[in-house]
C-alpha cells in the first residue's frame, strides 16, 4: 500500500481537486481548491494533471512521512519549508525517499500552502470528485481535515519533472498587502443607496477572524439599504430578499456593516440580497489573503471576468510549456 | 383566489461574475413566479447546452452556472431571454409530472425544543417557544390550530439549497392563508437534524446538523439528505426532494415518530409516493380543490 | 530575552473563558510544551505554547486583540 503518514495535520489541511460539479442545485457547493493557480502548479511540478487531488493547508502546513519515492512540490502561501529539518525551495519539483519528513515553519505571506505529490492522492471519489466538504463530511480524507496518524493513500506515479525544476519568477504570485479583488457588481444591488456602493468600493475592508473555505466575513464600514416596504415572502430585515441562489463569489451585507465573501464550501442560496460577485480567476487572491489581511474591490464588467479567467488559463499554459520544456 | 391576479414584472438578468447568470422573475413569492421558473429552467435543462454546469430553479427567480470557457454568458442570457419568451408565459395546458409524497413531522418535539430554548436570546419574543410566537403573530388562537394549518394543505418544493437536500417549501394556500414568520434576530449555531423550520413564507426541513435562522416547529423522523444512500429513496440520489415536489406535511405522535425512527435505523424506511399530473393552470384557478384531489390520491 | 510570535492570525485570548485566571501571568516560569495562551480562528480556539523556557517578561497584546501571524506576543526571559 503507497501512502503518505501524518505527523501532525496543521491547522486545517483538506485533500482538494478541482472540484465537485454539477451539484449546485441541490445544495451542494463544489468544494476544491480556493486557490486554482498555485493548485494546479504545485501539480504541474509533480507530473500530475493539474487537477489531481493535492493538500490544501491553511496558514500551519502539515508534517507528513514518506513511505516510498516520490516527487513533491510546495506553492501556493510563502511559507518556510523543511524536508528533514532543512529549509527546502517552494515552488521547486522535491524528490523525497521512504523516512523523508516534509515540515512547515510559520508562514512568511499569503495564507494557504498547497502541497501535491506525484501519483495524486488516492481517496475514493464521492460525485467524481475527491475534493472535502466538511460541512456533510464527504469526499476528500473521511470527509475531515488531517490529523495525526492518518495514513493518506497515494496514486502510481507517472515521469515528474526533473528535481530541482522550478517555475520561474515571473510566474510567481504576489501577495500585497492590500489585495484589489475585480467585482461584477449586480444581482440584487439594487437594494443599496448610491451612497452605500460608492462607499462599498471605496473602503478598505479588513479580514476577520471568521474567513474560512465557507466564507470570508469582512470589516471597515457600514452600507445603507434602500428603505422599501418588504415583499411578501422576504422577511422583515432590510437585507433580506425571497430566498435565491448565491454565485459562489458573491457578496453580501447582512446588516449592512459585515459583508460576507461566500467561497467553495459556501451555502448555495438563502435570503440575504447579493450585491455583486467577485470574478472567478481572483478567487485565487482571496484564497491567499487571511484574518488580518486587507481587501478592495474594484468594479468590473461581465467581459473583463471572461478575459481575467481566460488570462490566468492561458498564463498556466505558459508555464506548462516552461516546465515541460 | 388573490394569486391568480399577480402579474409577474419583467425578468430580470444579472450576470454572477464570469461563472454564474442569475434571473429575477419577481421580488415577492408567488406560485406563479416558481412555476415561470420551473418552466424555464426545465425548458434549458432539455436543450443540453454544452457549457451549462448547473441549472437551479429558485423560490421567484433561478441561477445558472456557466463555465465560461464554453460559453460565454452573454450568449447564455440571450439563450434564457429566447426561452422566457417561448414557455415562460403560463400556457394554461401545461402539466407538470410530479410527485405528492407523505412527510411525517413530530411538532413540539423534545428536540428542536430543547434547542430553540437554548437560543432565546437570539428569538423576537424570548418568553414562549417559536410555536407560540408563529401561531399568535399569525392570528392563531392555539399551536393546535397552527399545526391543523400546517397539515392541512400540501407544500410545493420552489428552491433546494442553503445545504445540500434542503428542500423550500412552499404551501399551496392563497396568499392571504400563507403562514409568514420572520426568521431568528440572530441565527442559531445550532439547529438538530432533520428539523422543521419556518422562516419568510417557507417551510423547510433542514437535512444536517449546524447553523440555522429558522423558527423551530418540529422535526421529521425521516432524512431528506443520505450521503452514504443506504436508505431505498436514496438509490439513485442523495437528496431525496427534487423541485415541484409535492409534499404533505403530517402532523405524528411520538409513537409513530418513534416507529418511522426504527424503520429509517433498519434501512427499510420508504416515503409514501405517488406520480401525479399537476396542472398549475387548474390550481391557481382552484386551489381547494386540486389539494382535495392530491391529497386523496396520495392516502388512496 | 527573545519574543514568541504568531503561528497563527486570528483573535488572542490569554485565559480559557472570560470568567477564568489567565493561563499564566507576567513573572510566571514556562517550560516548553507548556500553554500560554489561545487563539481564535476559522472557529477553533488554538494553543499556544511556549517553545522554550524562561520567565515571562511582558505580554505584548491584551486579551481580545487581533493578531497577525508573525506578530510578537510575548517576551520571555530565557533562563
Amino acid at each position: 500500500m503507497n501512502e503518505v503518514l501524518v505527523r501532525s495535520g496543521g491547522l486545517y489541511t483538506t485533500v482538494q481537486d478541482a472540484g465537485r460539479d454539477g451539484h449546485y442545485a441541490i445544495g451542494m457547493p463544489p468544494s476544491g481548491a480556493m486557490d486554482r493557480y498555485s493548485f494546479t502548479i504545485a501539480n504541474l511540478l509533480t507530473g500530475n494533471p493539474g487537477s489531481t487531488a493535492a493538500l490544501e493547508a491553511t496558514y500551519l502546513g502539515p508534517e507528513l512521512e514518506f513511505t516510498d519515492s516520490r516527487t513533491v512540490a510546495v506553492t501556493g502561501a510563502n511559507s518556510s519549508v523543511t524536508i528533514n529539518g532543512a529549509s527546502a525551495p517552494m515552488w521547486t519539483s522535491l524528490r523525497v525517499g521512504p523516512g523523508d519528513v516534509l515540515g512547515f515553519g510559520p508562514l512568511k505571506t499569503g495564507a494557504r500552502p498547497y502541497v501535491a505529490i506525484s501519483g495524486g492522492l488516492d481517496v475514493p471519489e464521492y460525485l467524481n470528485s475527491r475534493s472535502t466538504y466538511k460541512l456533510t463530511g464527504i469526499g476528500g480524507f473521511g470527509g475531515r481535515a488531517l490529523a495525526e496518524g492518518d495514513r493518506v493513500p497515494l496514486g502510481r506515479a507517472q515521469d515528474a519533472p526533473a528535481e530541482g525544476t522550478t517555475v520561474p519568477e515571473e510566474f510567481l504570485p504576489e501577495f500585497p498587502d492590500v489585495v484589489e479583488l475585480r467585482l461584477v457588481v449586480g444581482l440584487c444591488s439594487y437594494r443599496l443607496t448610491e451612497n452605500a456602493l460608492n462607499s462599498f468600493f471605496d473602503t478598505t475592508w479588513k479580514v476577520t477572524k471568521d474567513a474560512d473555505r465557507i466564507g470570508y466575513r469582512l470589516r471597515g464600514g457600514t452600507i445603507d439599504f434602500v428603505e422599501r416596504q418588504q415583499p411578501f415572502g422576504a422577511g422583515s430585515d432590510p437585507a433580506n430578499v425571497v430566498d435565491l441562489g448565491y454565485p459562489i463569489g458573491s457578496v453580501q451585507i447582512p446588516g449592512g456593516n459585515e459583508p460576507i465573501i461566500l467561497l467553495n464550501d459556501a451555502v448555495t442560496g438563502g435570503g440575504y440580497a447579493t450585491v455583486g460577485t467577485v470574478v472567478s480567476a481572483d478567487r485565487d487572491r482571496i484564497a491567499q489573503t487571511g484574518t488580518g489581511g486587507y481587501v478592495r474591490f474594484n468594479a468590473t464588467d461581465v467581459d473583463s471576468a471572461v478575459q481575467a479567467r481566460q488570462d490566468r488559463d492561458a498564463w498556466l499554459h505558459k508555464l506548462r510549456t516552461v516546465l515541460s520544456g | 383566489m388573490a394569486e391568480t391576479t399577480v402579474r409577474l414584472p419583467e425578468a430580470r438578468y444579472e450576470f454572477g461574475g464570469d461563472e454564474f447568470v442569475f434571473v429575477e422573475l419577481d421580488r415577492e413569492m408567488s406560485l406563479q413566479a416558481n412555476f415561470k421558473a420551473m418552466a424555464i429552467t426545465g425548458a434549458l435543462r432539455d436543450r443540453e447546452l454544452e457549457g451549462v454546469v448547473d441549472i437551479c430553479p429558485s423560490n421567484a427567480s433561478y441561477l445558472i452556472r456557466l463555465d465560461p470557457g464554453k460559453l460565454h454568458p452573454t450568449e447564455l442570457v440571450e439563450e434564457l431571454r429566447r426561452l422566457e419568451h417561448s414557455v415562460g408565459e403560463l400556457d394554461g395546458n401545461r402539466v407538470v409530472s410530479t410527485r405528492i409524497v407523505d412527510v411525517p413531522v413530530l411538532f413540539d418535539d423534545p428536540w428542536t425544543k430543547e434547542t430553540l430554548l437554548r437560543f432565546r436570546d437570539n428569538h423576537q419574543d424570548p418568553n414562549v417557544t417559536d410555536l407560540e410566537y408563529a401561531a399568535r403573530i399569525n392570528g392563531f388562537s392555539t399551536v393546535e390550530e397552527l399545526i391543523e394549518a400546517i397539515g392541512s394543505a400540501p407544500f410545493i418544493v420552489t428552491m433546494l439549497g442553503f445545504v445540500p437536500g434542503l428542500p423550500f417549501c412552499y404551501q399551496m394556500v392563497p396568499r392571504e392563508r400563507q403562514i409568514e414568520v420572520p426568521k431568528y434576530v440572530r441565527p442559531r449555531t445550532d439547529t438538530p437534524e432533520r428539523a422543521f423550520g419556518y422562516g419568510g413564507a417557507f417551510a423547510v426541513v433542514y437535512p444536517v446538523r449546524g447553523a440555522g435562522g429558522y423558527q423551530l416547529f418540529g422535526i421529521a423522523p425521516a432524512p431528506v439528505f443520505d450521503g452514504t444512500q443506504s436508505l431505498p429513496d436514496f438509490h439513485d440520489r442523495i437528496a431525496f426532494p427534487q423541485p415541484s415536489d409535492i409534499l404533505r406535511y403530517r402532523p405524528i405522535d411520538r409513537a409513530e415518530y418513534d416507529h418511522v425512527r426504527s424503520e429509517v435505523e433498519a434501512g427499510t424506511f420508504h416515503y409514501r409516493i405517488r406520480e401525479v399530473e399537476f396542472s398549475p393552470t387548474a390550481f391557481l384557478e382552484n386551489p381547494d380543490s386540486v389539494n382535495r384531489d392530491l391529497l386523496e390520491e396520495l392516502y388512496r | 530575552m527573545s519574543t514568541m510570535n504568531a503561528q497563527l492570525p486570528g483573535v488572542f485570548y490569554r485565559r480559557p473563558s472570560p470568567e477564568q485566571a489567565p493561563f499564566i501571568e507576567e513573572g510566571g516560569t514556562v517550560e516548553p510544551g507548556q500553554l500560554v495562551a489561545l487563539i481564535e480562528v476559522m472557529k477553533t480556539f488554538n494553543e499556544v505554547k511556549a517553545d522554550r523556557s524562561g520567565i515571562i517578561s511582558k505580554f505584548l497584546l491584551g486579551d481580545g486583540d487581533e493578531v497577525e501571524a508573525g506578530q510578537g506576543i510575548v517576551e520571555v526571559d530565557e533562563a
